[in-house]
């Protein structure tokens, strides 16, 4: 009988983290269905007429759509090519690097440790100088120094997890150091190192004050987002809701197939 | 197959020096233990053989190849780790014939070969698994079987049996011997088990401290341990050593320890001086009960006794002095009680208190 009781308190305990966790979303999501004079009322409703109003002004918007746009290539390139510079300078700091791996190691990790606001207004001349204020690659140059570095220092310890006899038998059956670690070390750290990319990912996909500072009329969906809601008295709480929505849909997308792509990598191996 | 030689090989990390200056032939055929107490470099020797370590001086040959400065895979070597290393995202087949595919081995060829060696190690079940899908037994006999199929000029074991229990040990050791015997490839086994290494091996390397201390058979090894070094470490329940000084009669050399005296063989240790200090070594498996007046005799009084099953330890003490000794007749004796045993000359090992060195005169004896 206590032991019934204990199991319906932690499951009622449970219950209410679950509410209080998920609750803002589902209210988020609710209200991005919702026409304004349904949200505004002073009773909530939970029984209302679903209308995807909200999602269609939002995409008729140029300024969202746009953001939108800008906001996924930003942030796949600025994440591929962190991958493609990080994750071998991971391995080869785990595994290679003798005498120099903490330093460069603490080097990379101290890049991070200055607030964005201390380099936002020095990129602002630099990037005006050299005509990079206001573009894509200007946003993508400037979010590189943070996903390297991110990267680079979530991979290091997934690849100092891989067995270094795994890494030696291959070496042992003539596999040059390059298959190895595309062979071996690659598949056996991909679920940490997948992590790592979701984690950066999320980071940039969230990042508002370079992208505020950085650029007028080429901005991400954050600095989209942020805009609407100082439009005036009248808050489009729908569209804000559903902005929300769009703006934390494709990092789950992207986190979904990523996982299905890392997934199959790690099954196959070679032929 | 082929023979390897290393010539004054030296490894160092930094101002550390590993290994100094090791010599050593390991002729074709022939399944050679690396045993040493860990620490003492025979890891780092195996994994410079095998391309794994960079060797810092000297020069290691495989089939009179110079193959120092070879990456791994180019030295006709395979090895078999501690940790089995198998590829975990692959099957125990595919785990198997990786480096044959590499190679880029006939697919016919390599299907003979994957069934030759998993009917050898009795993995015919397993092909399709996965590695975490399988016993420790079941993996390393997969890491062997990988290793086999290479059909490589040397085997190299590094402490292939340690991680698994003693039961199992005992089981792959024996179908390690065996298979040696079939394929008669070169071997070299790591290990820092002696009992591993006398059964498996057809030759011993002891090493300590980046040095070898004796090369031999493993009866060379046991019964003319070449330094105290290798006495103490050779052989449980380990060997008695006794701090003694000589006297000489008409007989030959007598070591008297404490109150104990104990006659040497005048042919294995003529030369030994009237007064001069010995350390003597006294193998518990070597000495036995024996009547009062025999030669040799030591009365002792149980302290306490080993159930070992088949055998047990007595623990005595003689004039002050521990000596235990094996017996199979340790039912009939209780702790407290009065014993007689003895050791004959010939089996008593003198050494150098100084040097360590065995004072037995370099005769082939029997």
């Amino acid at each position: 009988m206590g032991k019934l009781i204990n199991q319906i308190t932690i499951r009622a305990f449970l219950a209410i983290l679950i509410v209080i966790a998920l609750g803002p979303i589902f209210w988020t999501v609710l209200g991005a269905f919702k026409e304004l004079r349904d949200i505004v009322t002073p009773v909530p409703k939970l029984v209302f007429e679903p209308t995807i109003d909200n999602f269609v002004t939002i995409l008729r918007n140029p300024t969202i759509r746009d953001g939108l746009m800008n906001s996924i290539i930003v942030v796949s390139v600025t994440v591929l090519i962190g991958a493609l510079l990080g994750i071998p300078a991971a391995h080869t700091l785990a595994r290679h690097a003798r005498r120099w791996s903490d330093d460069v190691q603490f080097f990379v990790l101290s890049l991070r440790f200055m607030p964005p606001v201390a380099i936002a207004i020095p990129f602002i001349v630099i990037y005006l100088d050299l005509g990079l204020y206001d573009t894509l690659f200007g946003l993508v140059l400037v979010y590189l120094t943070a996903s390297v570095s991110t990267i680079i220092w979530l991979s290091v310890p997934a690849f100092e997890r891989v067995p270094r006899e795994i890494e030696e038998a291959a070496a042992m059956e003539g596999c040059q150091p390059a298959e190895v670690f595309w062979r071996f070390s690659l598949p056996l750290a991909a679920p940490s190192l997948f992590g790592a990319l979701v984690f950066t990912f999320v980071l940039i996909w969230n990042e508002l004050l370079l992208a505020l500072t950085l650029a007028a009329q080429n901005v991400t969906l954050p600095v989209v987002a942020a805009s609407i809601t100082s439009l005036g008295k009248e808050v489009p709480w729908g569209v804000i809701n559903a902005a929300t929505v769009l703006l934390v849909l494709p990092p789950l997308v992207f986190i979904g197939l990523l996982m299905g792509f890392l997934n199959s990598m790690v099954r196959i191996g070679p032929k | 197959m082929a023979s390897i030689s290393c010539s004054q090989i030296v490894k160092s990390y930094g101002a550390h020096t590993v290994i100094k200056g090791l010599n050593l032939e390991i002729p074709d055929h022939q399944f050679v233990v690396f045993l040493g107490p860990s620490g003492c470099g025979k890891s780092t020797m195996l994994r410079m053989i095998a391309g794994l370590e960079e060797v810092t001086g000297g020069v290691i040959r495989i089939g009179g190849d110079d193959v120092t400065k070879r990456p791994p895979g180019e030295r006709g070597v395979a090895m078999v780790f501690q940790s089995y290393a198998l590829y975990p995202h692959m099957s125990v087949a595919d785990n198997i014939t990786f480096g044959l595919r590499r190679q880029g081995v006939a697919d016919d060829e390599i299907a003979r070969r994957l069934d030759h060696v998993a009917g050898l190690l009795g993995l015919k079940d397993l092909l399709a698994r996965r590695p975490r899908n399988l016993s420790g037994g079941q993996q390393q006999r997969v890491a062997m079987a990988r290793a086999i199929s290479k059909t490589p000029q040397v085997f190299l074991f590094d402490e292939p049996l340690s991680n698994l229990d003693a039961k199992l040990r005992e089981k792959l050791r024996t179908e390690i011997r065996k298979i040696h015997l079939s394929l008669k490839t070169t071997t070299i086994f790591v290990t820092h088990d002696q009992l591993e290494a006398m059964t498996i091996a057809d030759r011993i390397v002891l090493m300590r401290a980046g040095q070898i201390e004796q090369i031999g058979s493993p009866d060379e090894i046991f019964e003319q341990p070449a330094t105290r070094f290798v006495a103490d470490f050779i052989g449980t329940p380990a060997m008695n050593f006794l701090k003694a000084k000589v006297t000489v009669d008409a007989n030959g050399p007598i070591a008297h320890a404490g109150g104990i005296a104990l006659r040497l063989s005048p042919r294995l240790f003529a030369p030994l001086a009237d007064g001069s200090e010995i350390d003597i070594g006294l193998r518990p498996s070597r000495m036995a009960l024996c009547p009062v007046n025999a030669e040799n005799a030591l009365e002792g009084r149980v302290v306490l006794i080993e159930n070992m099953g088949s055998e047990g330890q007595i623990i005595t003490e003689v004039k002050g002095q521990e000596v235990s000794f094996v017996t199979k007749e340790f039912r009939n004796l209780k702790a407290g009680a009065k014993v007689h045993f003895t050791i004959r000359p010939e089996h008593i090992h003198v050494f150098d208190p100084k040097t360590g060195a065995s004072l037995r005169t370099q005769e082939q004896s029997q």
